[in-house]
């Protein structure tokens, strides 16, 4: 049978050992971001605004899957999809696909899926990433088609 | 201390990939080096803030008391937590497995990371832009839509959890 002194300590660790977990818990998935930010690398190289504008144009249900795929596939901080977004619009891209793009952006990340199925499995990452896509179009949509009724 | 490492595979796959890049295509692969490189260095705050905000949960937060405020049974005040620290958490979204691990692995719900990492969508320091981009009423309306799917993600990855349970 455990001591109480025993039982307590187990249940209050020290400030010095919570900290050595959670260093040991974040060196761990070291090797994961690297790999994701050494692929952001990539992707903020070949994926540029150009390519991405190539995309658009095609009617707004097309854009707005366009939108949320090429904010899929681009990362970076949310500020650049602002300054990209912006470009899009000049060149008449349609609010639909503007904003299923910047949601995707911070919502979903291609780069990322490894990562995030190594942490939290196959499954979790599979059904989140399935229904964050659904969700950004949804929301694109609704956001558009409310605003257009209450304007 | 013998530490699992995670995404062992992964990073070689991306180590072979920027060798043939720097091999088939040196100037660009040496510039998104450079990017991955310049990432690295601004995250550095963030993941310093983020191994001593794990270290404060891990802390003041005993797993009985994770369980209660983020567990199967925490219900709408798990949900406006997660809603919350999605709002606020700063950075990429990479940065927060490590410390959304530890806190799974004393059990914060499926639910909970979901409703988490879309509310992530909501950036209070963004807000300008997109007013400035879409009007004050796109960003309201949009903004709400966005908290009302963060949650009903949340929802239904908890329904499709109990199910796999009992089918299992």
């Amino acid at each position: 049978m455990k001591n109480p002194k025993e039982i307590k300590s187990q249940e209050t660790p020290t400030l010095k050992k919570a900290f050595t977990k959670a260093l040991i818990s974040f060196i761990s998935i070291t090797p994961m971001l690297i790999a994701v930010m050494g692929l952001v690398g990539l992707m903020q190289i070949y994926v540029t605004p150009d390519i991405l504008s190539t995309f658009f144009g095609y009617g707004s249900l097309v854009d707005t899957l366009a939108g949320t795929l090429a904010g899929a596939i681009s990362m970076g901080q949310g500020m650049i999809s602002y300054v990209v977004a912006e470009g899009l619009m000049e060149q008449g891209v349609s609010h639909y696909a503007l904003s299923a793009f910047i949601l995707a952006w911070v919502t979903l990340g291609f780069v990322q899926l490894p990562a995030e199925a190594s942490v939290f499995g196959l499954k979790f990452t599979f059904y989140r990433n399935i229904l964050t896509l659904i969700s950004t179009i949804i929301v694109s949509y609704a956001t558009v088609l409310t605003v257009g009724a209450l304007s | 201390m013998k530490i699992a490492f995670k995404g062992m595979k992964f990073l070689i796959i991306v180590f072979v990939l920027y060798i043939i890049l720097l091999i088939a295509d040196t100037t660009h692969a040496l510039s998104a080096l450079q990017k991955a490189g310049s990432i690295l260095l601004s995250l550095i705050p963030l993941f310093l803030l983020i191994i001593a905000l794990t270290a404060l949960i891990n802390y003041f937060l005993k797993p009985k008391q994770i369980i209660k405020n983020f567990g199967k049974d925490s219900g709408a005040k798990g949900v406006l937590y997660a809603i919350i620290g999605g709002i606020i958490s700063h950075g990429p979204m990479y940065a927060w497995y490590g410390m959304l691990q530890d806190m799974r692995s004393h059990g914060l719900k499926d639910g909970l990371i979901a409703t988490f990492m879309y509310a992530r969508a909501v950036k209070l320091p963004l807000l300008p832009f997109m007013v400035d981009l879409f009007g004050l009423l796109f960003t309201i309306i949009m903004t709400l839509y966005i908290l009302i799917a963060a949650v009903l993600q949340g929802k239904v990855i908890d329904t499709l959890g109990k199910r796999e349970m009992k089918t299992l």
